[in-house]
C-alpha cells in the first residue's frame, strides 16, 4: 500500500491540533486545567510518531530512497493531488536534499520542545498550538506548489502569534503583533512577485518543479523573462524572505519577538521558522533567477556581513541573557548569507548545515534562557553569580550551549563556520578578516556571558536577588532530558556532519550545475 | 433566448426567486393581522367576516411570526436562485420585455448578484430574530408592547430591500435599475434609524439619508443627461450610441454623475463619509447588510455602467476612457479607508472603514477591466471575465466574514453596545467559540489563507496582474501596464490593515472584560447560527473554492 507519509506529516498534526483546541475550548479554565496531562501526552505521541516516520524514511525503512544521490529538482515520496482545480493550484509534496534535513530538524524538535516545556501552563492551548505549528512548518518545507507553499508560509503565522500573545512576556501584544505585521508585509510583496512571474512565464505553472525546469531552459541561453525583470522579481522574492531569516535592517521583530515568546515558541522559532527564510531563498529566488543572484551577489554579501558584525556587536551591549541569545542569531543568519554570495559550492553547503546545526543549537540555547527564567525570575545576566555552584545541570548545559554556539570544534556549529570561511575565503579573499573578527567578538561576549553568571561570586553562591532568599532550584528532570538530547545531537553532528551533509553537498553541487553558478 | 410580453405562467416560473420575495412580502403585511375582523355590507346590519383586524388569532399573533416569515421567504428565495444558478449555462438568458422595451435578464451573472443579496439578507434576517428584542406578550411595558408591534415593519423594509435589490440585479434598463436602486435604498435608510430611540441610530440613519438622496439626485440628473443624448435608457442602445458617437462631452458628463450615485452605494472614497455614521447607528446585522449587500448592488451598477456601456475604444491604447479616473479613485479609496480605520476605537467605524478599503480593492479590479484591450492581452473577453469573477467571488464571500463580523458585534450589542473596541474584551474567556469565529473573519478581512478572504483577494490581484502583465516578456517591470502599482498598492493596502484586523484579536484574547461585562453573553441561538455560517462558509470558500470560482466565472462570462 502506497502511503502517502508526507501528506499525513502535514495534515494530522493540524486536524489533531483543530480537534483538540475544541474539544477543550467549551470547558471553564478549572475544567480544561484537568485536561493539560492528557492533552500534552496526545501531543508528544504524535510528534514522537512523526519523529519516527521521518527517522525510518531516512534510514530506508519507509520508502527506499538514495538520499545521498538526490539531484537537483528531483523529488523522493512525491505525490500530487488536485486543490483548486479552476486555478491549476494542486497538493503537491516532495522531499529533496534540501527539504529533507528541514523536515527531519523540525519532527525532532517537537517533540524536544514539548519536554523542554513540560509544566507550561494552560496545556490543553499551548500543545496543540504547538502542533499546529509542527506541521504548519513542514508543510512549507515539503510544498512543491507555489500556492501550497505561500498557505503554509502564512499559517505559521497564526499558531506563532498566539503562542506569544498567551504565554509571552510583559511587552507581548507589541511584540506578538510586531512578527505578524512584520511577516505578513514581506510575504504579501512576496506574493505579488510570485503572481506577476506566474503571468509572466510561458506556460503558466503553479509547480515549482515545472517552473525551475522552464526557468533554467530559458536562462541557459538568455536570460528567463529578462534581466531588468528577473531583479525585480528578485528583490520581491528576496524580501521576503529576508524579513523572515531575518537579516539586517529587517531584524528588529526578532529580538522582540524571541525577548516576549515563552521558551517553546522562541526554541521553535529559532530553530525551525527563521530557516523558512532560507529555505525559501534556496527553493525560489536562487533556483529560478540565477541571472538575478550574480547581478546581486555582492549585494547579498554585504546583507550577510552587516547582519553578522552589527548582530554580534549589539550582542556585546546586551544584558538581558535572552536578547543576547536573539541577536546572535541574526549574526548567525547573517553566515548563511554569506554562504549564498559566495557562489561556491561549498559555501551553499555551509549555508544549509549552518541552517542544520543552528536549528539545532540555538533551541538548546533558548531552552537554556527559558530555564532561567523559570527558575530564577529574572533574565538579567548580572542577577546571578556562581551558577556553577547552586545549578551544575543549567550551568553545564548554558556553557554547552554557549561553546556549540561560538563554533568550537566537535560539535555541529563548528563544521559549518569551517566551511564557510573556506569558501569564502574562495570568493572574497582578504573580506574575510570581518567574519573573522566577528568570531573574536562573539566568543567576547558569550565567554562574558558565562563568566558573569557561571562562575563568578567567589566562595560563598550568591543566589539571584529575584528569588527573594528562596532556595536556589536547578533544572527539572524534563528540562534535563531535552538539554541532553539537544547536547547529545549536537556532538552527534559535530563529529558525523556527513550524515546530512552529503545530500546537502549533492544538492548544492547538482544545483549550482544545473543553474550554471558558481565553480562547479 | 425567449422573449416574454405578457404576465403569464411562464413569467412567474422564469422569475421565481423574485414572486417568491414579493408574496412573502404580502404575507408579513397580511398575516399577522388576521383576525376575526367583520365587515358590514353598507346599509344593512349584516357583518361578513372578512379575517382581517378585530382581535388577532392566536396562532398569528405572535411577535415571532414576521421574522420567521422573512427568514423562510429568503431561504426559499436563495435556494430557487441558486438551484438556477447550478443548473444553468453561461449561454442562458431570458429576457422580460414589455411594449418592445427591454426590463428584465435574468442569467447567471443576475442571478448571482441575487444570491449575494438573499443570502445577506436571510443571514441578517436569521440574527435579528435575537437581536431585535421581543418581549412576553403578556407584558404591560409599553417599551416591551412597542417592540413587539415593530417587528413586522422591520421584516418588510428587509424584503423591500431585498426586492429592490433583485431589480437592480435583472434590469435592463437605466430607469428600471434607478427605480430598483431607490426601493433598496430607501429600505436601508429606515433600516439604519430604525431604533429611532437610540441617538446615534437617528443621526446615522438622518446621515446617510441626507447624503444619500444628494447621491441619488446627481444620478438621477446624469440619467436624464443619458436620455438627452441616446433617446432611450435602455442598455443596449446606450451601447450602441456609445460605439456609434463615441465619448462625447455630454456624455461623459452624464457618466460621471451617474457613477456619482453608484460610488456612494459602495461607499468609494470621497463620497464615503456617511459610511462609518450609518455602520455604527444601525443595528449590526442592518450594518452588515449595508457593507455585503448594499455594496455589492452598488458594484453591480458600476459593472453595468462601465462594461456593458462604455465599450472601449477612442482612447490611444484601446483602454477605456474611464480608466485614469477609476484607478485614481480605487487608489484613494483603499489608501483612505484603511488609514482611517487605523485610528477609529469603534469596532462598527473600524468594520465600515475596512468595507471602504474593500471597496477600493473592487475598484482596482475594475480599473483592471478597462485596461482589457491594452495591446498584450490577447483576448479581451477572457481577461475581463477573470476580473469580473475575481470580483464576483469576492462580493459572495465577503457576505460570509465581513457580515460574520458584524454579527459577533450583534451579539455584544444585545447585552448593551458594541461602540468601543473595549466591548470586546476578554470575548475570549467568554464565549471561545464567538472569539475564534471573529478571529477568523478578522485574519480573512486581511487576506490570510487559508480563509476565502485570501482566495478571493488573491483572485483580484492575479486578474490585475494578468491583465497588467499581458502575454508576457515584458524587458522590464516598467512596461507592464500602471496597473500593475495599483496591485502593488493593493498588498502594501493589505500589510496595513493587517494592524486593526490584529488588534480586535488581542483585545479579543488579551485584555480584561469591561464591568459589567464579565459574566456570560447574551444568549439566543439563532444569530449563533448565523454567525456559524458564517465560518463555514469563511474557511469552506477558502480551502476548497473552486466550484464557487467556476460558477463566477460561468456568471462572467454570461455578462458578455
Amino acid at each position: 500500500m502506497n502511503v502517502d507519509y508526507l501528506s499525513m506529516m502535514v495534515i494530522l498534526p493540524i486536524l489533531a491540533s483543530i480537534f483538540l483546541l475544541i474539544l477543550t475550548s467549551r470547558l471553564n479554565p478549572a475544567a480544561r486545567a484537568k485536561f493539560d496531562a492528557p492533552v500534552r501526552m496526545a501531543a508528544f505521541i504524535i510528534s514522537l510518531a512523526m519523529f519516527a516516520v521521518a527517522t525510518l524514511m531516512f534510514l530506508g525503512q519507509i520508502g527506499d530512497v538514495g538520499w545521498n544521490d538526490i539531484a537537483f529538482n528531483t523529488f523522493e515520496f512525491q505525490e500530487s493531488y488536485v486543490w483548486i482545480e479552476q486555478l491549476g493550484i494542486t497538493w503537491t509534496v516532495g522531499v529533496d536534499g534540501l527539504s529533507f534535513p528541514m523536515v527531519w530538524l523540525t519532527t525532532l524538535l517537537m517533540p524536544i520542545t514539548i519536554i523542554a516545556t513540560w509544566n507550561e501552563k494552560a496545556g490543553a492551548t499551548y500543545f496543540p498550538l504547538m502542533l499546529m505549528l509542527g506541521g504548519a512548518l513542514i508543510g512549507v518545507f515539503v510544498a512543491l506548489d507555489m500556492f501550497m507553499f505561500y498557505v503554509f508560509w502564512e499559517l505559521t503565522l497564526i499558531p506563532m502569534f498566539f503562542m506569544i500573545l498567551k504565554w509571552g512576556g510583559k511587552d507581548r501584544k507589541y511584540a506578538a503583533q510586531k512578527f505578524f505585521i512584520y511577516t505578513f508585509t514581506a510575504s504579501v510583496i512576496m506574493l505579488l512577485g510570485l503572481l506577476t512571474m506566474y503571468f509572466l512565464m510561458d506556460t503558466q505553472t503553479f509547480s515549482m518543479q515545472e517552473m525551475v525546469v522552464q526557468a533554467s531552459g530559458a536562462n541557459a541561453s538568455g536570460v528567463w523573462l529578462g534581466l531588468e525583470v528577473q531583479k525585480v522579481l528578485f528583490i520581491m522574492l528576496m524580501l521576503g524572505f529576508l524579513v523572515k531569516l531575518p537579516a539586517a535592517p529587517f531584524h528588529t521583530w526578532l529580538p522582540d519577538a524571541h525577548v516576549q515568546a515563552p521558551t517553546g515558541g522562541s526554541m521553535m522559532l529559532a530553530g525551525v521558522m527563521l530557516k523558512m527564510g532560507a529555505y525559501g531563498m534556496f527553493r525560489l529566488p536562487i533556483s529560478l533567477f540565477p541571472h538575478a543572484l550574480e547581478e546581486f551577489q555582492f549585494i547579498i554579501m554585504m546583507i550577510g556581513l552587516v547582519s553578522l558584525v552589527w548582530g554580534a556587536i549589539v550582542c556585546l551591549g546586551q544584558t538581558n541573557l535572552k536578547k543576547m541569545v536573539a541577536y546572535s542569531s541574526v549574526s548567525h543568519m547573517g553566515v548563511i548569507l554569506l554562504g549564498i554570495a559566495s557562489m561556491q559550492p561549498l559555501g551553499w553547503a555551509a549555508a544549509l548545515f549552518m541552517m542544520f546545526a543552528h536549528g539545532i543549537i540555538s533551541p538548546m540555547l533558548f531552552a537554556v534562557c527559558g530555564a532561567f527564567k523559570h527558575h530564577y525570575h529574572s533574565m538579567e545576566i548580572g542577577a546571578m553569580r556562581g551558577m556553577a555552584k547552586h545549578s551544575p545541570w543549567l550551568a553545564t548545559s548554558m556553557m554547552f550551549g554557549w561553546m556549540a554556539s561560538l563554533g568550537l570544534p566537535l560539535l555541529a556549529g563548528f563544521v559549518a563556520e569551517l566551511m564557510l570561511m573556506v569558501a569564502y575565503w574562495y570568493a572574497y579573499g582578504w573580506w574575510i578578516i570581518f567574519p573573522g573578527l566577528v568570531l573574536a567578538i562573539t566568543a567576547a561576549y558569550y565567554l562574558w556571558s558565562m563568566q558573569r553568571t557561571i562562575f563568578e561570586g567567589g566562595e560563598a553562591t550568591q543566589p539571584p536577588e529575584s528569588l527573594h532568599g528562596e532556595p536556589v532550584p536547578d533544572i527539572d528532570n524534563s528540562e534535563k532530558i531535552a538539554m541532553l538530547l539537544l547536547a547529545a545531537f549536537t556532538i552527534l553532528f559535530g563529529i558525523m556532519p556527513w550524515i546530512f551533509l552529503d545530500m546537502m553537498d549533492m544538492w548544492t553541487r547538482s544545483a549550482m550545475a544545473f543553474l550554471g553558478l558558481g565553480g562547479a | 433566448m425567449s422573449t416574454e410580453n405578457d404576465f403569464d405562467m411562464d413569467m412567474i416560473e422564469t422569475l421565481g426567486p423574485e414572486f417568491t420575495v414579493f408574496v412573502g412580502l404580502l404575507l408579513i403585511m397580511i398575516v399577522p393581522n388576521l383576525g376575526n375582523g367583520t365587515f358590514r355590507i353598507p346599509g344593512t346590519p349584516i357583518r361578513l367576516p372578512w379575517f382581517l383586524g378585530g382581535t388577532r388569532f392566536k396562532a398569528v399573533a405572535s411577535p415571532r411570526l414576521p421574522g420567521l416569515l422573512a427568514v423562510l421567504t429568503m431561504a426559499l428565495a436563495l435556494f430557487q436562485v441558486v438551484w438556477y444558478l447550478l443548473d444553468a449555462t453561461p449561454a442562458d438568458g431570458q429576457d422580460i420585455m414589455a411594449g418592445g422595451v427591454f426590463i428584465f435578464k435574468v442569467n447567471m451573472f443576475s442571478r448571482i448578484f441575487e444570491a449575494i443579496f438573499f443570502a445577506a439578507l436571510l443571514l441578517a434576517a436569521i440574527a435579528s430574530l435575537d437581536r431585535l428584542p421581543i418581549g412576553s406578550q403578556k407584558s404591560d411595558d409599553i417599551d416591551v408592547l412597542f417592540n413587539n408591534r415593530r417587528q413586522a415593519d422591520f421584516y418588510i423594509l428587509m424584503l423591500t430591500s431585498a426586492l429592490g435589490m433583485s431589480v437592480v440585479a435583472l434590469a435592463q434598463d437605466m430607469f428600471v435599475l434607478f427605480v430598483g436602486l431607490e426601493l433598496a435604498s430607501f429600505s436601508t435608510y429606515i433600516l439604519v434609524a430604525f431604533h429611532k430611540e437610540s441617538r446615534a441610530g437617528s443621526e446615522g440613519g438622518a446621515k446617510y439619508f441626507i447624503v444619500g438622496s444628494v447621491a441619488s439626485a446627481v444620478g438621477l440628473y446624469g440619467l436624464s443627461m443619458l436620455y438627452l443624448w441616446a433617446g432611450s435608457l435602455q442598455f443596449h442602445e446606450l451601447a450602441a450610441q456609445w460605439e456609434a458617437q463615441g465619448a462625447t462631452s455630454l456624455s461623459m458628463m452624464a457618466l460621471g454623475f451617474v457613477l456619482v450615485g453608484f460610488a456612494f452605494k459602495i461607499s468609494a472614497a470621497p463620497f464615503h463619509f456617511a459610511a462609518p455614521d450609518a455602520y455604527s447607528g444601525a443595528n449590526s446585522p442592518v450594518a452588515g447588510v449595508l457593507a455585503t449587500a448594499s455594496k455589492a448592488m452598488g458594484m453591480l451598477g458600476l459593472m453595468r455602467v462601465l462594461l456593458i456601456i462604455t465599450v472601449p475604444e477612442a482612447t490611444a491604447d484601446g483602454s477605456a476612457i474611464w480608466i485614469g479616473l477609476l484607478g485614481v479613485l480605487a487608489a484613494v479609496t483603499m489608501t483612505w479607508g484603511n488609514i482611517a480605520a487605523l485610528g477609529s476605537e469603534n469596532p462598527k467605524r473600524m468594520l465600515a472603514y475596512s468595507s471602504v478599503a474593500h471597496a477600493g480593492y473592487m475598484l482596482a479590479a475594475l480599473t483592471a477591466i478597462g485596461a482589457w484591450n491594452w495591446g498584450l492581452v490577447d483576448n479581451a473577453g477572457v481577461a475581463m471575465d477573470v476580473v469580473v469573477a475575481a470580483l464576483l467571488f469576492h462580493m459572495f464571500v465577503l457576505v460570509f466574514f465581513k457580515l460574520g463580523a458584524f454579527l459577533v458585534l450583534g451579539v455584544l450589542e444585545m447585552e448593551g453596545g458594541a461602540s468601543r473596541l473595549s466591548s470586546l474584551a476578554g470575548l475570549g474567556k467568554r464565549e471561545p467559540l464567538l472569539a475564534v469565529a471573529m478571529f477568523l473573519f478578522m485574519i480573512s478581512l486581511a487576506g490570510v489563507p487559508p480563509m476565502a478572504g485570501f482566495l478571493s483577494k488573491l483572485l483580484v490581484i492575479m486578474g490585475i496582474v494578468e491583465v497588467a502583465t499581458g502575454t508576457g516578456s515584458l524587458s522590464s517591470i516598467g512596461d507592464a501596464h500602471w496597473v500593475w502599482w495599483l496591485a502593488l498598492l493593493m498588498v502594501i493596502n493589505s500589510a496595513i490593515s493587517m494592524f486593526y484586523y490584529l488588534r480586535i484579536g488581542v483585545v479579543m484574547y488579551f485584555h480584561e472584560p469591561e464591568e459589567g461585562r464579565k459574566g456570560p453573553l447574551a444568549s439566543g441561538a439563532s444569530i449563533r447560527i448565523a454567525i456559524a455560517l458564517c465560518a463555514i462558509g469563511t474557511v469552506a470558500f477558502g480551502l476548497v473554492g473552486g466550484e464557487l470560482i467556476d460558477l463566477c466565472r460561468d456568471a462572467a462570462e454570461s455578462l458578455r
